[in-house]
């Protein structure tokens, strides 16, 4: 994207830029030549089938990987880059804790590396606890939490310090629906008070919960749009049938909508 | 670089192994069993042995073999030369003759000092025995009785667990924290967190920074334990300062962290660490002083020898502990060892550089 649009998108106040962005791993074309604008406070889904490329752009966008082409922006910032990273919370898709500390001993290390004043982190710790329903496993070591238990501790890590961009890759897999509402519930109130959020997964029923919405397929972006306008373009009632109307076609135009 | 920062790393890894019992055990109780199996094989305490006495048929021979006669040392009465043959061949730990004449100010003691803990033994219990001859013999002003130790054979100036003790001290803690680290830090990126801490405002210098004071804690506790359960429980002699050993050790093993991060970079799994043990830990075991000197080894290996961080240590250990050196006379071994954990940093935080691909 040439810098005049790049200006004129950011008075979009977006949150993430890609500008024609690849990733190779040797020949494999992992990413290819992808572009999206993702305004601030939106959820952003970006739905695709394993191995379509969804962790791979997501940790782009968080700083571990490097666009092998084109330009990547978080908040108007090229990545990668350590100075927006306390502005990012990354949830991967493995656990990434330390079983053999309690969760607060994770949470104390995690704040603490984010610089998340003492006082307000023991607050902090106390209000994601209560909010993830883990209060009572504070101080127990995370080897004794079930899957869905760690999947919220890993959560709580994410959103320890606040960050302005949440990139969460597949959040809520393997949770019972229950808790699935819940953290949706959640992840609504987030963008509520400006959060914006990029989620992926491949649950279609959660794809229609975003607020924009991208297709992802071996590597190429198909579309990137509401759910609404999705299913308007491809004459399809459902979201499924949009997705594949669209995998047979050739990549969109991304088009911004106000 | 945020010091808070590293420290929080610091603080997470010494959580973490404290909650490790196995590891714990690994760190304390190895070292202190092994060296407790090498004191005994080495000294050899629950062997009796057995001494000649020859000498006059007098009452002050007989007192000394009466004194000497214990649970732990059995006493023959031989003619002087056939004792002197019996040493050489080694079947006698020693020799104690009583000239004919003023007995009670001069003996000579003589030993095989091919066996140095034997010979140690030896002297010991026949000075306890002469001390007590002397002490029931009224009056007590009467001169002690001086013994006069010759070694037949090998010297006089240390025993074998004296000499080995120093270079066991840096070879254990040098293999136990790079074994540690290595694998913590392969699991730190098996379970992903170290992309975690990646993507944070964390730079790598701070990553490898925290970690190795996670581990020097440790490296410290553990060589302050084994050098106190060395001197103080096996009773090896040490001439030189405490502090210098523990100082000496926590440098070496600053440079085992580094390394097991660099190391653990090319370790899928953690059974590909422990096949690092062969290249980073047998090759220093076996050339770095600690079974051969250096200087007999073929000059090929010397070479080799030379750029081992753990000779540097054996060698410098060695100085502190048998020969009493200070840091004066340990300056290039310290800077060398300084420079061997300097450099492993650099490796580390360069792998770790790489991470993000």
């Amino acid at each position: 994207m040439p810098e005049s649009e790049r200006t004129s998108a950011e008075s979009y106040e977006a949150a993430v830029i890609a500008d024609g962005v690849s990733r190779m791993f040797g020949p494999l074309r992992a990413i290819d030549r992808l572009s999206l604008v993702i305004p601030r406070g939106v959820i952003y889904g970006l739905l695709g089938p394993s191995g379509s490329g969804k962790t791979t752009f997501l940790r782009m966008v968080v700083g571990a990987l490097k666009p092998s082409e084109g330009h990547l922006y978080v908040f108007g910032t090229a990545m990668p880059n350590r100075r927006v990273a306390s502005r990012i919370g990354y949830m991967p898709q493995a656990p990434a804790l330390y079983p053999d500390l309690s969760l607060r001993e994770n949470l104390r290390f995690f704040g603490a590396i984010y610089a998340v004043p003492r006082r307000r982190l023991d607050e902090r710790i106390e209000e994601l606890a209560a909010d993830l329903d883990l209060l009572a496993w504070l101080d127990h070591p995370l080897y004794r939490f079930s899957v869905g238990m760690v999947q919220r501790a890993s959560l709580a890590v994410a959103l320890l310090h606040e960050p302005d961009l949440l990139v969460l890759d597949e959040p809520t897999v393997g949770l019972d629906p229950l808790l699935r509402r819940t953290l949706w519930e959640r992840f609504r109130s987030l963008a509520a008070r400006g959060t914006t959020l990029l989620i992926s997964t491949h649950s279609l029923d959660e794809a229609d919960r975003c607020d924009l919405l991208g297709f992802l397929r071996g590597g190429r972006l198909l579309a990137s749009d509401t759910p609404a306008a999705l299913r308007a373009l491809t004459g399809q009632d459902t979201l499924e049938h949009a997705f594949l109307a669209l995998a047979g076609q050739p990549p969109l135009t991304v088009e911004w909508p106000r | 670089m945020s010091w808070h920062r590293v420290f929080a790393i610091t603080v997470r890894i010494i959580r973490q192994v404290r909650r490790d019992r196995r590891t714990l055990a690994l760190i304390f109780l190895a070292p202190v069993v092994i060296l407790s199996l090498l004191g005994y094989v080495y000294r050899g305490s629950a062997r009796s042995l057995t001494l000649a006495v020859s000498g006059p048929e007098n009452e002050f021979t007989q007192a000394v073999v009466a004194a000497l006669t214990s649970r732990s040392v059995r006493v023959e009465r031989l003619p002087t030369e056939q004792a002197i043959a019996l040493v050489r061949s080694g079947t006698l730990a020693g020799a104690l003759v009583i000239e004919p004449g003023d007995p009670s100010l001069s003996v000579r003691l003589l030993v095989d000092g091919s066996q140095p803990g034997r010979a140690q033994q030896v002297t010991a219990s026949v000075e306890h025995a002469l001390t007590r001859v002397a002490l029931e013999r009224v009056p007590l002003s009467a001169p002690l009785p001086q013994v006069q130790v010759v070694y037949l054979t090998g010297s006089p100036a240390f025993d074998e667990l004296d000499t080995f003790a120093p270079v066991f001290i840096g070879f254990f803690a040098f293999f136990f924290v790079f074994l540690l680290t290595s694998v913590s830090f392969l699991r730190e990126r098996l379970q992903g967190s170290i992309e975690r801490l990646i993507v944070s405002p964390l730079d790598r210098t701070e990553i490898v920074m925290g970690y190795m004071l996670g581990f020097a804690f440790y490296a410290l506790l553990q060589s302050i334990a084994m050098v106190l359960f060395t001197i103080y429980v096996l009773r090896v002699k040490s001439v030189g300062a405490l502090w210098l050993v523990i100082l000496l050790t926590v440098i070496l093993t600053l440079g085992a962290v580094n390394l097991g991060i660099f190391l653990s970079t090319f370790a899928r799994t953690e059974l590909q660490v422990v096949q690092f043990i062969p290249l980073v830990i047998s090759l220093q075991g076996l050339l770095s002083g600690i079974i051969w000197p250096v200087d007999t080894l073929p000059r090929p290996l010397q070479w080799v020898a030379q750029v081992l961080p753990l000779t540097w240590a054996n060698d410098a250990l060695r100085a502190v502990m048998l020969r009493g050196h200070g840091p004066a006379d340990l300056l290039p071994h310290l800077l060398v060892l300084g420079a061997f954990a300097v450099l492993m940093l650099v490796l580390a935080m360069s792998t770790l550089r790489r991470e993000v691909a």
